[in-house]
Order: C-alpha cells, then sequence, then structure tokens
C-alpha cells in the first residue's frame, strides 16, 4: 500500500486493538467488550454524523461547504470498517453465554431484585425487539443501508470530477431527500440497540436525537480538524476561507446547544415524572464519581463551548477553533462513556467507578477503532480530486464571503 | 433639532454636509474606499444598490458591535427568570408540588431560557437601532438628485464634513483621483 498516511493509522488500529485485547487479562471480558462499544460508539457517530451533514448540504442546496463535503465523502468509507468494529461483539454475543455486552441477550442474567432476565416482565414486554436474532438483523440493515447511501453518494460526487454532469448533483439531491428520514431513523434504532438497551428498564424518547447531537458535533469537530490538517499541508492554502470556519463554527455552536436542549430535557422529564423505571438511570449516574462525570457533561460538554463558540475571533482563529474541535471530540467521548460504562455492575448491582485501570481499555479502544477509521479515510482521500471541481457550486464556495 | 427653525441665510460652509463623488461599477467603489481609508479618513460612507463582497474590509469597517448588546441581553433574561421564578415559588406563592423543592433551577431552566432568547432579541434589535443611529427620518444625502440610482445602477462614496481630515479642495481632489464622477457638495 503506497499511502505512508493510512499505514500509520493502520497500525495504530492493530496496536489499539491488541492492547484493548491485553485488557481481557487485566479486567475481563464483560468489561473490555464494553469498552470497545464506547470507541465504537464515538467513531461511530463521526461517521453517521458525516452522512447527515452531507445529505442535509445536498439537500439545502448549500454552496459554502462543497470542499467540505469531499472530505466527509471520503470519511464515509469508513463504514464498512465500523461494521467490522461491531462484529467481534455480536459474534461474541452469539457464541458466548449472551451477556458480554448486552445483559438482556442471556435469559439467566440476574435482573435487579433477585429475578433472572428471564422472569422479568419489563424483558418480557419488549422481548418482541430485544432478541439477538432481531439485534443481529437490524444491525446488518442499519450497516447496510448507510454503506449503501454512502456509495450512492460518494459515486455521484466522485464522477462528477470527471464527467462534470449535473445531473449526479440532482441525484445526490435525491438521494438526499429520500436519505435523510432512513438514516435518521437507522441512527436511532441503533443508538437504541447498541447503547441504551445496555439498561433496557430504561425509557427515554430523547435518545436517538441525543445520539444525533453527538454524530453531528462529532463530524463538525473533524471536519474543521480535517481542513486546518489540509491547509497546514498546503493542499487547501486559497481554498480555505475565514468563512468556511465561521460558518462551520456556527453549526458546532448550533449543534452545542442542540446537545444541551437534548440532553437537559432527557433529565428535566426524568426528574420532572419522578418514575422509579426512569430515574435509575440518573441515579446510577450520580453514584460515586459518576457525580463528577455528570456535573463535567454540564459544564464542559456544554457551558465551556457554547461561551467559547460565541467568539466570532475564536471561530475563524485556526489554533482556537482547533483547540475548540479536540474539546468537543473530547467531551462528546466521555458523553458517550457516561451513556454505556454505569451498565457495568459490582456484585451490589452499583456501577463501576470511572477513574479506574477499566478507563484505558477505552483509550486502547479509542485508538484501534479510530485507527481503522482513519485509515479508510486516508486510504480513499487521494483516490478522487481535493475538491469536487466540476460541483455546480464549487465556484461560489471558493468565493465565500459573509 | 426638532421645533427649531435654521437661521437665515446661514454661511455656505455651515451648510454642507460633505462630499459626494459617483463611480460606475462595484470595483472602483471598492478600490476608492481602499484609498480613501488609507488616506485616514473616518467620516465617510459608500452607498450602494447590493452589499459588495470585500467593502467592509475596504473600508476599514471592524465587526459589528451588536453581539455586545445580545450578550448582555441573554444574561439579563436568564437571571431574571431565575430571580422571578426564586421569589415566586419560595416566597411569594410557595406551593409543593409533588413533593418538589420549593425551589430548583432545574425547573426555572425553561422559562429563564426562554426568557434568555427572548432578552437577547430585545437587546439585539435595540442594539442594532442603538448603533445605527435609528431611526432616522432623514439623511443629508437624500437631497442629492441622483440619490435614487445608488438604489438601482450607481455607486456613491460621500466624505462629512465632520470629518478631521475634510478640506473642501483637497478631499475634491483626492475624489477627483479615484475616479469619482460628477462630485457634488451636499447641503448639510
Amino acid at each position: 500500500m503506497n499511502n505512508p498516511g493510512a499505514r500509520k493509522a493502520l497500525l495504530v488500529g492493530v496496536a489499539g486493538t491488541a492492547a484493548t485485547a491485553l485488557g481481557i487479562l487485566v479486567s475481563g471480558p464483560h468489561v473490555v467488550a464494553t469498552s470497545w462499544l464506547v470507541a465504537f460508539g464515538f467513531w461511530a457517530a463521526a461517521a453517521i454524523g458525516m452522512l447527515m451533514m452531507i445529505l442535509i448540504w445536498h439537500v439545502f442546496d448549500s454552496s459554502w461547504s462543497v470542499v467540505l463535503r469531499r472530505q466527509f465523502e471520503h470519511g464515509l468509507a469508513a463504514f464498512p470498517w465500523l461494521a467490522l468494529m461491531l462484529l467481534p461483539l455480536v459474534l461474541a454475543s452469539w457464541l458466548g453465554q449472551g451477556d458480554i455486552v448486552w445483559p438482556w441477550m442471556n435469559p439467566l442474567h440476574p435482573v435487579h431484585g433477585d429475578k433472572l432476565v428471564q422472569a422479568d416482565v419489563l424483558y418480557e414486554k419488549k422481548e418482541a425487539f430485544l432478541n439477538i436474532r432481531l439485534f443481529t438483523i437490524l444491525s446488518v440493515v442499519f450497516f447496510a443501508l448507510w454503506i449503501w447511501i454512502s456509495a450512492r453518494l460518494r459515486k455521484a460526487s466522485f464522477t462528477q470530477d470527471s464527467d462534470g454532469d449535473v445531473r449526479w448533483t440532482h441525484r445526490n439531491r435525491f438521494t438526499s431527500a429520500f436519505g435523510i428520514p432512513v438514516v435518521a431513523l437507522t441512527l436511532t434504532g441503533a443508538a437504541i440497540y447498541w447503547f441504551k438497551s445496555l439498561e433496557y428498564h430504561w425509557f427515554s424518547t430523547m435518545y436517538g436525537v441525543w445520539y444525533f447531537s453527538d454524530c453531528m458535533r462529532g463530524a463538525l469537530s473533524l471536519g474543521v480538524i480535517i481542513m486546518l490538517w489540509l491547509h497546514g499541508r498546503g493542499d487547501f492554502r486559497g481554498i480555505l476561507k475565514t468563512d468556511h470556519l465561521w460558518a462551520i463554527g456556527q453549526l458546532m455552536l448550533t449543534f452545542t446547544v442542540f446537545w444541551a436542549y437534548i440532553s437537559f430535557d432527557q433529565y428535566f422529564l426524568i426528574w420532572n415524572a419522578n418514575v422509579p423505571e426512569e430515574t435509575f438511570w440518573y441515579n446510577i449516574r450520580e453514584y460515586g464519581d459518576w457525580w463528577y462525570v455528570s456535573l463535567f457533561l454540564v459544564f464542559g460538554n456544554f457551558l465551556l463551548p457554547f461561551l467559547l463558540l460565541l467568539s466570532y475571533r475564536f471561530k475563524v482563529t485556526h489554533a482556537t477553533i482547533r483547540r475548540i474541535a479536540y474539546l468537543i471530540l473530547f467531551v462528546i467521548f466521555i458523553d458517550i462513556a457516561y451513556n454505556i460504562l454505569p451498565a457495568l455492575k459490582d456484585e451490589k448491582g452499583n456501577p463501576l467507578a470511572f477513574f479506574s485501570v477499566r478507563l484505558l481499555w477505552s483509550v486502547t479502544s479509542l485508538a484501534g477503532v479510530g485507527g481503522f477509521c482513519v485509515a479508510a479515510y486516508l486510504r480513499s482521500l487521494p483516490t478522487t480530486k481535493l475538491i469536487p471541481i466540476r460541483d455546480p457550486r464549487i465556484g461560489e464556495c471558493l468565493h465565500q464571503n459573509e | 433639532m426638532p421645533g427649531t427653525r435654521p437661521p437665515e441665510n446661514p454661511p455656505m460652509a455651515e451648510k454642507t454636509y460633505g462630499l459626494i463623488a459617483t463611480f460606475d461599477t462595484p470595483g472602483a467603489l471598492l478600490r476608492a474606499a481602499e484609498r480613501v481609508r488609507d488616506a485616514g479618513y473616518r467620516k465617510w460612507d459608500c452607498i450602494s444598490p447590493f452589499p459588495v463582497h470585500g467593502l467592509d474590509a475596504a473600508m476599514g469597517v471592524g465587526r459589528s458591535h451588536v453581539p455586545r448588546f445580545s450578550l448582555a441581553g441573554g444574561i439579563t433574561g436568564f437571571c431574571t427568570g431565575m430571580v422571578m421564578i426564586w421569589y415566586m415559588d419560595k416566597f411569594d406563592y410557595a406551593l409543593s408540588v409533588g413533593g418538589k423543592p420549593f425551589f430548583s433551577p432545574l425547573f426555572a431552566f425553561p422559562v429563564s431560557y426562554e426568557l434568555t432568547i427572548l432578552f437577547t432579541a430585545f437587546a439585539t434589535i435595540g442594539g442594532m437601532f442603538l448603533v445605527n443611529g435609528l431611526p432616522m427620518h432623514y439623511h443629508p444625502v437624500l437631497k442629492y438628485e441622483h440619490i435614487r440610482r445608488g438604489t438601482s445602477d450607481l455607486f456613491f462614496l460621500v466624505i462629512e464634513r465632520a470629518d478631521p481630515r475634510y478640506d473642501a479642495e483637497n478631499t475634491r481632489a483626492l475624489l477627483e483621483g479615484l475616479g469619482g464622477r460628477e462630485i457634488a457638495e451636499l447641503e448639510g
């Protein structure tokens, strides 16, 4: 493979995966598999966010985003790899006792109140949805739809580089019009299956939208990092304008507020209704050091990025907006960990502490899954023109001005 | 000044608002603006039928101050909501609902944030009026006979007499040198 960057990323992926696998010896398969799910959730969010962003840009005929859209199209190359990353968890659930990650997959898994999953009325009511067969089928369907829509978008955009036919733009607009509801529903289903079902007693109608907000924030922050990386390397000199950063910074601010709105709504409704089937989810997230993680999310995931992104100067200064992008990536990783890791319980049913050696496996998994995703992006990058040179909106994009 | 009549036959210089020059293309206006900016003028303006990209920078105009009003309005709105609900629910009409505390920032939050938005909107509009000196029912350039073409096909550059660098001869020479046509004095 004549692509040193991609090879390096692939090495990081292999090393991260190997380090995570070693973690099984230290913390056991249940902890390590759940940590892997955190990293998988993080990178899947970034890929889904890129897909959703491209669809939205096409539907709104957005002009400022054309040069960034090409980078996100390369990012979509990560979907097959992400499917591969989920595969070990699904296989282990089929081949083992079932509850390596998701407790409801094992009918003999104990639940609160000295019962087993199979005798739990809340499980019986949800059994039609929560069974491993449907979980596997739908996970395959989710990925198939994402890969298919991505392939349509990529093919149309890449082919337009050579023939300049405006029909490709129309075709992508058509793909986007049906793609938005399809991706919205599949990402909601995926978030419910992969993350929310870890505590299947719980209800929240906000969950899919919560994951969507992290998807968008992840994709936009990676977009900033990619654009500035390409600018620093020289490729984007003369292409990247102040106004591109301003536009993407405004979207980052929007989705920071959106995340806060969704997360607060979820908390507020549950706090107000005060129903035990719902409040327990937050109660365990106030136990031990999770309380500090909760507070960190309020201030680090909302207040700090919100205040920073209000400033025009911060949004258009390369070094500053890059730091803000890294900050947001960090906090959404913590946010996803906050949603997944408290499913790891001690023998009394309390969540295992956040700060411990177990956290290391989430970090190694982050490098593992991330290495493969970045390699997929870097392998796709040199296969096309740097920017969609024959897109009908490319002129407007290159002369972007507020 | 409303209600005061202008004095009879004031000297000509007193009545002058400034000089207006006509340009035919946005490019000519842009280049002229850069030169006027570099010549150190402060009180001057461009009139164009449509937004000209890059004109802000050519005029040396910084970013708007309106966001500061917005921020102040937002903070005021948030505090108003919190304090109002805290006073009402804790002291003025304390009511126990579902065993919840009399005051919690949680249930005060939706109202506070609605007020944040409302006050931000008010402060933004008010601040915009303030920094633009609105409402302004009259402006001296409106007396210029061709001013209406500044809303269709011509571009104007106006330098005010109030500018410290203003000098009837030199300023006129500058505008002529920049390619301005039909340079005229505006009545004050």
